[in-house]
């Protein structure tokens, strides 16, 4: 039986012929290199590979948004809180009244109202929620950035592959984000003070051209290494340095000033709104995945006050990326989805807070191409205890989300031996919210 | 050696190869000869030349990574490269070998195998333990059985007891961590089904190992073991079972008078927990320990081999860059190692000397199989199972923090009085722990990822901690030196060779064309030579 | 006639209820109280009776959290941004008004019966005509957003007993001080401390003022709310009253609870001032009595449940207090 190794894919092996390549014509003598310094780097072959890129956007609404102040109200009911659910532009559809501009968008959203994920707990449930599924024991499996990374991102892209934006501190360690087996190589670029990634610009004491001439340098001397040798890390550790020059170049796409300001009104002057709106200048550029994480919205106490607080953001800025990149053409290609640790509790607590709630909760996804737009898949009970009809779990949802992006979700990484499919055996995507 | 055989019957079975316990060398010849014996043999079966053997600086640079986890200082290199004495290189291991530098290095490497997904709370006690241990030449079961068995009272051992407590509130990840460590058996995937692929794992083997480590609970930040407890699970068919404490091979250990406590006997045992609790000191140890019960069984016998092979894999891996058996934690019979003979002679060899590491690791690094260049002249790279070319081992974020310490650093003031240097070396070493912390800890398919080359190329921390040019640093020495002195200086710093014609030629160009800011180049050439692989990996 | 002491304070009635209430009013020397609840329905109920059964009257459409007795009406607000006066006597709904294009927080009735004012989110307070339901001020003083751009929330209204002034108190700790008959803004006061912006950590708000009373002379004004809270996702800031000297404008005392946790939902004055009661809670609830021209706390008591609003008849012999899940009646003196 042939057997399979990790990083024996199909990219991989072509990369290391590309490696082969690039050494064998290294052999040439390092004095004719000189001549064309800014030529050195491999030709992308993998490019051609890539599907026509398909990009996410993933709003973590980190602690847990209610989904009954959300997507899945539940008016007139002991459970059902003070606000009322409103009509939208699919019929007989109704979400919150906190998202009037959302329920004149619907027809580009699909919502998934039968989650049931089982855990209860911020940093279980995170693991769970980025993933897909629980890590095993000693098998930590990627999130979903990393596989947006890894699937969708150029070997040698001028963007970064993997942006997450979590800029509270409130849950960040337990949602980072995680290349688990995929490693440092798709790990994200993490922003957690401000919106300006680390390391993005050069430091004030080297030219631009000494800075560029010094990674020349650095380029020829690796080759020299190189001749003879033949190794992934080796590899990687080249595209690496090769990309820092793009990715400095991709530092304005992380500065909202850029925009026009009749722009960045339309988006709004928080937080989260600049976010948004630096998460669409990177999914225009290219990047396959950007998270802008909403925390904190574990409202134990509260709750009506927090949601009210906090949905209308939510129901703006989110409305507002659908239309902007709807109008940039863009929205075939970007899925937005909304998700959380879990939802909360129906149970209204004394504080007038609701409590977490794994087994009841909802997510939504919008664009991408491959999702039914006003479809709802699932459904709760009178009072949003349980799930009644068309249960989904983090697993079927993963798998959805990975067909929607034109990702075989039963595709195998390895893991030495070990074939990984990008979801458990046996979980299957929601056919019906896929076109 | 009834499992022995058994091992080798499922390998012959699957290889076709036809050695048995009977035919391995004999245990007398030494660890190297064996080494390039069983190496050259499937060399010369594939019928491939290896590559040469590294020259003197190649090799003193692979040895103090891989024994001291730093390079060698300027002095060190000139020293070996210049001693014809034809026991250099023996003289060279046992040096490294007594140097303190040994046992933080090694410590650093048994932390980051006890915890691979990066250092856990009180990680500073888990390395104390294991430098006391690397220094006072604790063989390997020994180690385990301080791991596995802590004693908390000592205070001496207390970071022996972090593996447990950390993992004390997950027993399947107890379960599945103690058996890849220490046994390289990964036994996950039998948690929920039997193993889809390898047949030696079924639900009884994981359910088995968690029945001697299920009882382990914490007390009050102190480990406890209640005397009774039983696993149950449900198979993937059929009815519910009742797991029996069972060893990997099958072996299973009775526990005869395992019942649930009576009311009494809870109360007795609450109140017994509470003044442990309150006195804070260890909660008592039950006549019937089902974790003292697996150490037992898993160094008894032919059980053993497991125990023994996951060491020799696990230490060929570290020197060798790969195993003999690949991943480290799937040793089963579907998994075969690429050189069976040469694993059974070291895991019975291992054993038979009493899981002494250091004679162990002496062993790995006199090999001729060893001082491999990483270099082949040649278009098609030999298989890599074959270990004709030296790997490329990426270094660790501590040998990387450590070495730029060093290549930043004054070569002149790093000689002298051994004793001195040393402790500049431990000082350098410390200082570089911070910023070892920003870099990705290697695993296998690892990959280098942009983050760290944005980090070297953009990061404050790289000029502030390394690159700078106060007193008695590399570039400081270098100012007053001519462009063409100072490319050699400079590239012996990082790389403890001299430049190629090529080399200096395009350095010295590089300086020559920032002229009256030739410290500002001298700056961006070490730091081209420090990010590149040859600096970044051990070769 | 002095009020009776908090030392006599004794809880003699403890009804559950299976709804939230957030507004009690009693209807005066009668044993007939008035409750908004979470049901979003207004119900009447004799306290004298053995069993609390209470009769539902209307309903509106989400939570009704207030009501106010003007006259022989009844008032209540909703967050259904409606007013609907009942007629007590005839039983019926005499009107609805949509008073507020967002949540109603409370409606409260001029010492004479003759004026109804309600406080919503839209940021407005609105004085009603008690009798025809005319909108006769629309005041306007309070900012729509928080300094961090995110909705801000108009809590809490009172009036002097003289009933010349208003206060309305707002969620960032701003209070403002209304001529009741020009329907001018008098002056602006500030207790930041009700409000917390986790900035770093959460990136959302807590607090707010809940409760205002002014002192029987009118010249001090008693905010009930909240000290700051280090995690907002609880309601783990101290029980919070600060009083302010009107003349002067300052702040005179501030009293945190050292016992308590959870939001000061209502506040009244003994009709002699010898002391001032808050009511509110979190988890569980509680009533702090305190001397406020001695500047000390009197009593501190545990209630049963998270209180949203309390009712005391004019001798100050009894206090029924409503809030999460239950009802409960306390005796003074």
């Amino acid at each position: 039986m042939p057997r399979s190794h990790f990083c024996r894919s199909a990219d991989h092996d072509l990369n290391r012929r590309a490696f082969l390549g690039g050494a064998a014509a290294a052999g040439a003598t390092l004095a004719a290199d000189m001549t064309q310094l800014n030529a050195l780097a491999a030709p992308d072959l993998s490019k051609t590979l890539k599907k026509s890129q398909k990009r996410v956007i993933l709003l973590w609404l980190a602690g847990g948004a209610s989904q009954l102040e959300t997507w899945d109200p539940k008016p007139g009911v002991s459970t059902g809180g003070p606000f009322r659910a409103i009509k939208t532009d699919v019929p007989g559809v109704m979400i919150s009244e906190l998202m009037p501009k959302m329920a004149q968008r619907m027809k580009t959203t699909c919502v998934i109202r039968g989650l049931d994920t089982k855990n209860g707990d911020h940093g279980g449930a995170a693991k769970v929620m980025m993933r897909g599924r629980r890590d095993e024991a000693a098998l930590r499996y990627p999130d979903l950035g990393a596989v947006l990374a890894r699937e969708m991102g150029l070997a040698e892209s001028k963007v970064p592959d993997y942006v997450t934006f979590y800029t509270q501190t409130e849950g960040r360690g337990m949602a980072p984000g995680d290349a688990g087996f995929l490693g440092a190589r798709y790990a994200p670029m993490e922003l957690t003070t401000n919106n300006h990634p680390e390391f993005i610009q050069k430091l004030g004491d080297i030219t631009d051209l000494d800075h560029q001439e010094r990674a020349d340098l650095r380029t020829l001397l690796s080759k020299q290494f190189e001749k003879g040798r033949a190794s992934e890390t080796l590899n990687s550790q080249n595209e690496a340095y090769q990309r820092v020059r793009g990715i400095m170049a991709s530092e304005k796409l992380f500065d909202i000033s850029e925009e026009p300001q009749k722009v960045r009104d339309r988006y709004g002057p928080t937080q989260f709104a600049q976010q948004c709106l630096i998460a669409r200048r990177l999914v225009e550029a290219g990047v396959p995945f950007v998270r802008v994480a909403r925390a904190w919205w574990d409202s134990h106490g509260q709750n009506f006050e927090t949601h009210q607080e906090m949905v209308p953001e939510l129901d703006h800025v989110m409305a507002t990326l659908i239309d902007d990149l709807s109008e940039r053409g863009l929205l075939d290609d970007v899925m937005i989805v909304t998700l959380a640790e879990f939802g909360r509790t129906p149970r209204i607590n004394a504080s007038l807070g609701r409590d977490h709630f794994a087994s009841a909760w909802s997510s939504t996804l919008t664009g991408g191409g491959g999702i039914k737009g006003g479809s709802v898949y699932g459904k709760t009970d009178k009072e949003g205890m349980k799930v009644v009809a068309e249960n989904v779990d983090a697993g079927s949802l993963f798998a959805t989300i990975y067909s929607a992006m034109g990702i075989n979700p039963h595709k195998n990484y390895y893991v030495g031996s070990r074939p990984i499919p990008l979801v458990n055996p046996g979980v299957e995507a929601i056919e019906d919210v896929l076109k | 050696m009834r499992l022995l055989s058994f091992l080798i019957a499922a390998i012959v079975g699957l290889n076709g190869a036809t050695a048995f316990a009977a035919d391995l060398l004999p245990e007398s010849k030494p660890i190297p000869d064996v080494i390039d014996h069983y190496i050259q043999a499937a060399i010369t079966e594939a019928g491939i030349t290896p590559a040469g053997q590294a020259d003197d600086a190649t090799l003193i640079r692979r040895l103090t990574l891989d024994l001291v986890g730093r390079i060698p200082t300027m002095a060190e290199v000139d020293a070996y490269v210049k001693s014809t004495d034809a026991n250099k290189r023996v003289q060279l291991v046992d040096r490294l070998l007594a140097s303190p530098g040994f046992a933080r290095h090694q410590a650093a490497l048994f932390e980051a195998m006890f915890n691979p997904e990066g250092s856990a709370k009180n990680s500073g006690a888990v390395r104390e333990y294991l430098i006391d241990a690397m220094k006072a030449a604790k063989p390997w079961d020994r180690i385990f059985r301080e791991v596995v068995l802590p004693d908390e009272s000592d205070a001496k051992l207390k970071g022996a007891a972090e593996f447990l407590r950390a993992r004390v509130a997950d027993a399947d990840k107890l379960t599945n961590d103690v058996s890849v460590t220490f046994f390289g058996v990964n036994v996950s995937c039998a948690q929920c089904h039997n193993h889809p692929l390898v047949m030696d794992w079924t639900q009884d083997h994981f359910f088995g190992m968690k029945a001697f480590l299920a009882r382990t609970f914490d007390n009050g930040g102190f480990l406890g073991e209640r005397g009774y407890g039983t696993i149950k699970y449900k198979p993937a068919t059929g009815p519910e079972r009742t797991a029996k404490m069972m060893f990997l091979t099958g072996t299973v250990v009775e526990d005869a008078a395992n019942k649930e406590p009576t009311p009494a006997e809870q109360k007795a045992e609450k109140a017994a927990l509470e003044k442990a609790k309150a006195a804070k000191t260890p909660p008592p140890v039950p006549k019937f320990s089902a974790r003292t019960k697996l150490v037992e069984v898993a160094l008894k016998d032919a059980n053993a081999d497991f125990f023994a092979r996951n060491i020799v894999n696990r230490m060929w891996h570290r020197f060798y860059g790969a195993g003999i058996v690949n991943p480290l934690d799937q040793m089963h019979s579907e998994n075969p190692p690429s050189h069976p003979n040469l694993l059974n002679w070291l895991a019975r060899d291992v054993a038979a000397n009493g899981y002494d590491l250091r004679r162990l690791t002496r062993g790995l690094v006199l090999s001729k199989a060893y001082s491999r260049s990483s270099s082949y002249d040649s278009k098609s790279l030999p298989d890599s199972k074959l270990f004709a070319v030296a790997r490329l081992k990426p270094m660790t974020p501590d040998q990387l923090a450590t070495s730029l310490k060093i290549a930043a650093t004054d070569a002149a003031t790093l000689e002298g009085k051994p004793e001195d240097v040393e402790k500049k070396l431990e000082q350098l070493e410390a200082s570089a722990r911070g910023f070892a912390r920003l870099i990705a800890q290697p695993g296998d398919n690892f990959q280098i990822g942009v983050g760290e080359a944005l980090l070297f190329s953009n990061g404050e921390r790289i000029n502030k901690e390394f690159l700078t040019d106060g007193n008695g640093t590399t570039l400081a020495r270098a100012k007053a030196m001519k462009p063409a002195e100072a490319v050699t200086f400079l590239v012996k710093s990082a790389y403890g060779r001299s430049p190629t014609a090529d080399e200096a030629k395009v350095l010295g160009d590089y300086i020559e064309k920032r002229k009256g800011r030739e410290a500002e180049a001298h700056r961006q050439v070490l730091w081209a030579l420090v990010t590149g692989p040859e600096f970044r990996f051990s070769y | 006639m002095p009020a009776p002491s908090p030392d006599t304070l004794k809880q003699a009635k403890d009804f559950q209820l299976p709804y939230i209430a957030f507004g009690v009013a009693r209807l005066p020397e009668s044993d007939t109280v008035f409750l908004g609840a979470s049901d979003f329905k207004v119900y009447s109920a004799n306290l004298t009776a053995g069993k609390l059964e209470p009769k539902e009257l209307y309903a509106h459409e989400s939570y009704v959290t207030g009501v106010a007795l003007a006259g022989k009406n009844l008032v209540s607000c909703s967050y259904d941004g409606r007013l609907i006066w009942w007629d007590i006597d005839a039983a019926k709904q005499i009107r609805s008004v949509e008073a507020h294009s967002k949540w109603i927080r409370k409606v409260i009735a001029s010492p004479d019966g003759k004026l109804v004012v309600s406080v919503a989110d839209d940021m407005a307070c609105k004085v009603w005509d008690a009798a025809t339901g005319k909108l006769i001020h629309d005041l306007r003083g309070h900012p729509e957003k928080t300094p961090n751009d995110f909705p801000s929330m108009l809590y809490a209204v009172a009036f002097s007993a003289d009933g010349k002034q208003l206060a309305t108190g707002d969620k960032t700790g701003r209070v403002v001080i209304w001529d009741v008959a020009s329907g001018k803004e008098l002056s602006a006061l500030e207790s930041p401390g009700m409000y917390t912006w986790d900035k770093v950590q959460r990136l959302h708000s807590i607090g707010g003022i809940r409760s205002l009373a002014f002192s029987p002379d009118g010249k001090q004004l008693a905010v009930g709310g909240m000290g700051k809270v280090g995690n907002i996702d609880h309601l783990e800031g101290k029980a919070r009253i600060e009083v302010f000297d009107l003349a002067g404008g300052k702040s005179q005392w501030m009293y945190e609870s050292d016992k308590f946790k959870g939001l000061v939902n209502r506040l009244e004055w003994a009709s002699d001032g010898s002391w001032l009661l808050g009511a509110g809670g979190a988890g569980e609830g509680f009533f702090l009595f305190n001397d406020v021209s001695a500047k000390k706390s009197l009593r501190q008591e545990k209630l049963p449940m998270h209180v949203h609003d309390f009712a005391i008849n004019a001798d100050a012999t009894e206090i029924v207090s409503a809030g999460h899940n239950k009802l409960t009646i306390h005796r003074l003196g």
